[in-house]
């Protein structure tokens, strides 16, 4: 029993780092932010598998749930306003 | 029991890892909806599981945040911009 | 937990079939080509492998409000994945967004 749940233990590290390694070096704003939705999924799967049903309920629901709509909203905005400016003669330069 | 229990979770976990590569190259920003939708189901399947494994029957309601928060990570991704209708 | 007991058994079986459907589901999603292909299998994934599974935990679940809880849980999840695959498809046949990265 225990070498199988060590093994879960590995595998859902491993996974979390790697998804947050992505989701830092992530360029464009709604892959990153898709990218940090899956990382709270996971990060509330640690909470549950360290029996800290609270702590998982809080992250799922605050932390991926609220703030990954928030932000996917925020992302949206961000490219429209972007591709608004860079249509615009004479401001190109500023856009980044 | 426990061993069936957790060989089944072990098994949700490598698929989670598996649809991760489409979350990470998926061309469209719906691939990368759908495949982080998966994993939200897979979510909700290992922490009802889990909730056998550790013997924590709380454990049943974080699954029920976890289907919500799919519902409502959708919503929003599928919401249409308020600029372009300006335009 | 008695492992020889048929109900267990039964319980280990439907948890097998619904872990074959979610590792289904995500071999469709890699290898399908198509946007809507990819959908089709998701959908599969999420309502069938997830109801195999609660199925299963309602079998050794503790007691019947348990139970009650977990077919409640698949309820809201194939509503919610009814609606989100709807969404999602709708939004891809626009083309609505799709080319603002």
């Amino acid at each position: 029993m225990s070498e199988l749940l060590l093994l879960f233990d590995l595998l859902l590290t491993v996974t979390l780092l790697v998804l947050a390694t992505a989701a830092i070096m992530s360029r464009e704003p709604r892959r990153a932010v898709i990218l940090y939705i899956a990382f709270g999924l996971l990060l509330a799967l640690v909470w549950a598998r360290l029996r800290a049903p609270d702590l998982a309920l809080a992250e799922a629901a605050i932390g991926a749930g609220l703030s990954g709509a928030l932000m996917l909203a925020a992302a949206r905005r961000a490219t429209a306003a972007k591709r608004q400016h860079a249509s615009q003669p004479g401001t190109k330069g500023e856009t980044s | 029991m426990t061993d069936a229990i957790l060989i089944v979770i072990l098994i949700l976990m490598a698929s989670v890892a598996a649809g991760l590569v489409r979350v990470a190259i998926g061309p469209t920003p719906s691939d990368r909806m759908m495949a982080a939708q998966l994993m939200g189901t897979s979510g909700i399947a290992v922490v009802l599981l889990l909730a056998n494994v550790v013997e924590v029957t709380a454990l049943i309601d974080v699954a029920l945040i976890f289907s919500l928060l799919a519902a409502i990570a959708v919503t929003a991704f599928t919401r249409r911009r308020v600029q372009d209708n300006e335009e | 937990m008695n492992v020889a007991d048929p109900l267990n058994w039964t319980a280990i079986v439907l948890m097998g079939t619904g872990a074959f459907f979610f590792v289904a589901g995500s071999v469709g999603l890699l290898r399908l080509p198509d946007r809507f292909s990819r959908l089709h299998a998701l959908t599969k994934a999420d309502n069938v492998g997830l109801g195999f599974i609660i199925l299963a935990l309602m079998l050794i679940a503790p007691d019947p409000f348990h139970a009650v809880k977990l077919a409640l849980i698949w309820l809201l999840v194939v509503f919610a994945g009814a609606t989100g695959a709807h969404l999602i498809a709708k939004r891809a046949l626009r083309n609505d967004g799709e080319d603002s990265r």
